[in-house]
């Protein structure tokens, strides 16, 4: 029985993210001036490629959007049999989302048996005001921010996933659409919002599920001991930089131990005083410049697991590869652990992402002067 | 002050609730293969008891002549007057047993690791721990200054990259830390390579052997099993399970022992265990030695016991020892398939959330030298009678 996909692009997805913005929504000039370049087209593209170079292209009828939000993706994978149902009005993009919820109703209407986007959060958001739980979900990650349940881990993940679905050998779960308000978000306000909940493709090993809260007082515990522990290894070392990733738990350490962090952001802190507030890769490079000797505190992002390669684009590979690998103090409270037994990886450079694979697993702290082994995974799976 | 001691009645409820709380049953008599539990006749499944000699008469013999000759207790700290002849006597034997230099005994197992472990590592040393040990490792590991890591459970490759990471922070002593035979799954450690990559990497080996003690290398332990017992830096042990008595002990090289006696708080700091306690200790490490069909026995009940209830359709897991989990899944159900066991004459514990993980509660089989084939089959039958009554398998 032929499928029936539903495609779309969110062309401007993630161009924020190595230009320290963190989203793009609304900004979309501000990151282009900052030298941001489309890179879901890509993404989108790479991932129905691999798609087809795994299956008969006879099986699968496509449905999208004229132009950079679909159709010119479809075609240069190679796809032939297309079926443009909604025009784009003009070439401009940045007001996609409007867009993006036309093309869904469309999609509605032709009885899609799946949605299969290429964004973030936003995206998924957008998609999921319209869709609702009536069709499942696949998304292709390209955005800043993807905390939501329906992405595959990696552009090979979701083409694969793809693949599976087509074949029925994946279910139809449950996951969660997840987004944080990107207003508050720039201003560095942690605002996560659940929007509801969708219908995805289940497979475990690769999707990532919605960003699960622990709010508990032992969780806080766990976070002032991350802090003694944070505090001790800064007066350990006093020469070091310390560059303090992005997220809840850093940012309680940072709070704790008394620099003023940038809840969202990459900061960076030399004998305890802010040399570097929310930088961007350019930022942190030029702080590297000036404190070659540097380590980076990050915490697994999410449910996912991420510690490079989600919410911290700014953490390009040129910075971490500045930094080295066994500068990284990974640190995570023991009950995100248990819904992210693996770390992940995806920096974008496969070289770099190679040196992590061959380190296997990395050692997480995740209490005073107390560390566990915890496997690494990167996209070269 | 916000409040008193209404938060001990509040606490209690909050556990209840979850049903976290104990049932504390009474045992009108010996711990023995049959038990009177509460009234009713029942075959002991529960017990540590595993050779059967809580109640063994040599045992009891040995103890009464103790007492009429030294008393009820020893009248004090071992440290200061409370070593009896008696209690060297024991240490003696226990280092013969072990084939090591030197040992000591303890109150307790967990009163060895509490205080022991402590004082073999501060700063700029690190502990290695696998992540089910015993609770009295972790606690033990807890009252250190030194750094510490966890390993998945008996996963060698992670353990390799603790030490190789420990290597790199050129600590000054490191100590892999890990039960013998884990108490919920019944598997063995894989100490030869344990030991292996301790040797490589200049970590130092601590094993504790409560539940592997009797049972394994002829009921000599881990060490003779894995032909180890030089290797093995801190053997700790206890006399309260397989050996059918009480108390914890310590073996290892003369200058590990003497290293105890001054700093182990535990054992400075809490009175001897009464001569009685030591008589019978050495009758049990005489009784292994002399009747090595015990062991021989109990290790046929737990191939037998093993196969039958697989071929019920029960998952043991990884059990490798006479401790057989029978897997049922969720909570509620393990704790209904004990209470209908109880029903069926038949006492064994359910072991549930969060001792073991969610999906993973189950019924602790714990097997014994004393149980004949009858025991078996009974205990067998009534597995069979009750899976299909409560949809288990």
């Amino acid at each position: 029985m032929t499928s029936k996909i539903g495609f779309i692009v969110n062309p401007v997805a993630g161009m924020g993210g190595r230009v320290g913005l963190k989203g793009t929504d609304g900004v979309v000039k501000k990151a282009e001036e900052l030298g941001a370049r489309p890179v879901a087209p890509i993404k989108a593209e790479q991932a129905v490629k691999e798609f087809l170079s795994m299956h008969h292209e006879g099986d699968v009828k496509w449905f999208t959007c004229s132009g950079v939000m679909g159709e010119d993706e479809l075609k240069k994978a190679g796809v032939k049999d297309i079926k443009i149902v909604y025009f784009l009005k003009s070439g401009e993009i940045g007001t996609t989302a409007e867009d993006t919820k036309k093309v869904c109703k469309k999609f509605l209407e032709e009885n899609v048996d799946l949605v299969f986007f290429c964004g973030g959060d936003g995206t998924a958001r957008d998609i999921f005001e319209v869709v609702k739980d009536k069709t499942p979900v696949l998304g292709i990650p390209s955005g800043v921010k993807m905390h939501s349940g329906v992405f595959g881990i990696n552009t090979s993940a979701s083409a694969k996933m793809l693949h599976e679905f087509v074949n029925k050998r994946l279910t139809i779960g449950d996951v969660e659409i997840l987004d944080l308000d990107e207003e508050k978000y720039r201003k560095g306000e942690w605002n996560i919002r659940i929007f509801g909940v969708a219908k995805g493709i289940i497979e475990p090993t690769y999707v990532q599920v919605g960003k699960t809260v622990f709010k508990s007082v032992s969780d806080d515990e766990i976070k002032d001991e991350l802090s003694e522990h944070i505090a001790d290894e800064m007066n350990m070392h006093p020469d070091y930089l310390y560059i303090f990733g992005s997220g809840g738990t850093i940012d309680y350490i940072a709070k704790k131990i008394g620099v003023e962090n940038t809840l969202l952001g990459i900061d960076a802190v030399y004998k305890k005083k802010l040399v570097g507030k929310d930088l961007n890769e350019e930022g942190l490079l030029r702080v590297l410049d000036k404190h070659p000797k540097a380590k980076v505190i990050l915490s697994p992002i999410g449910a996912q697991g991420f510690i490079l390669g989600r919410g911290n684009l700014q953490l390009s590979p040129r910075v971490i590869k500045r930094i080295g690998l066994d500068n990284i103090i990974v640190v995570s409270t023991p009950s995100k652990l248990i819904s992210t037994p693996v770390i992940r990886v995806d920096t974008g450079d496969k070289q770099l992402d190679h040196e992590f694979a061959e380190k296997e697993y990395m050692m997480v702290v995740i209490g005073y002067k107390l560390s566990r082994v915890v496997r690494i995974q990167t996209n070269n799976f | 002050m916000k409040e008193k001691t209404e938060f001990l009645e509040r606490e209690y409820k909050e556990l209840e609730e979850k049903g976290y709380t104990w049932v504390i049953r009474d045992l009108l008599g010996p711990s023995d293969v049959h038990v009177n539990v509460e009234g009713k006749e029942c075959i002991m499944l529960a017990s540590n008891n595993y050779l059967n000699l809580a109640n063994h008469p040599k045992l009891k013999e040995a103890a009464m002549k103790a007492i009429e000759r030294y008393g009820a207790g020893a009248g004090s700290d071992w440290s200061i007057a409370g070593t009896m002849d008696i209690h060297q006597k024991l240490y003696r034997k226990i280092a013969e047993f072990k084939n090591t230099e030197d040992a000591v005994t303890f109150q307790t197992g967990f009163a060895v690791n509490a205080g022991v472990i402590p004082q073999l590592a501060g700063k700029g040393d690190i502990l290695i721990s696998d992540e089910l040990n015993h609770g009295s490792i972790i606690d033990g590991v807890r009252l250190t200054k030194a750094d510490r890591a966890i390993y998945s459970h008996s996963n060698m490759g992670e353990l390799e990259k603790v030490l190789q990471d420990a290597d790199k922070k050129n600590y000054r002593r490191a100590i892999i830390l890990t039960d013998g035979v884990f108490s919920m799954d019944g598997d063995i450690a894989k100490m030869d390579e344990i030991c292996k990559l301790a040797e490589e990497y200049g970590a130092m080996v601590y094993v504790d052997d409560a539940h592997g003690e009797g049972v394994l290398g002829d009921g000599h332990g881990i060490g003779r099993e894995f032909d180890l017992e030089k290797k093995i830096d801190f053997q700790v042990g206890t006399f309260s399970k397989a050996f059918g008595s009480f108390g914890g002990m310590l073996a290892g090289s003369e200058s590990l022992i003497k290293f105890a006696y001054n700093t182990a708080r535990t054992w400075l700091l809490s009175a001897a265990f009464p001569p009685h306690v030591a008589a019978a200790n050495i009758a049990a490490l005489e009784v292994v030695e002399e009747e090595p069909e015990r062991v021989k026995k109990l290790w046929d009940n737990t191939r037998y016991f093993k196969k039958e209830i697989e071929s019920l359709g029960f998952d043991t897991g990884y059990s490798q020892t006479p401790i057989i989990p029978a897997i049922v899944g969720d909570s509620k159900k393990a704790k209904e398939l004990a209470e209908n066991l109880y029903k069926e004459g038949i006492f064994a514990l359910a072991i549930v959330f969060p001792m073991v993980a969610r999906d993973k509660a189950r019924i602790r089989n714990q097997m014994n030298a004393g149980m004949t084939r009858e025991d078996l089959d009974k205990i067998l039958s009534a597995y069979e009678k009750l899976s299909t009554k409560l949809k288990l398998v």
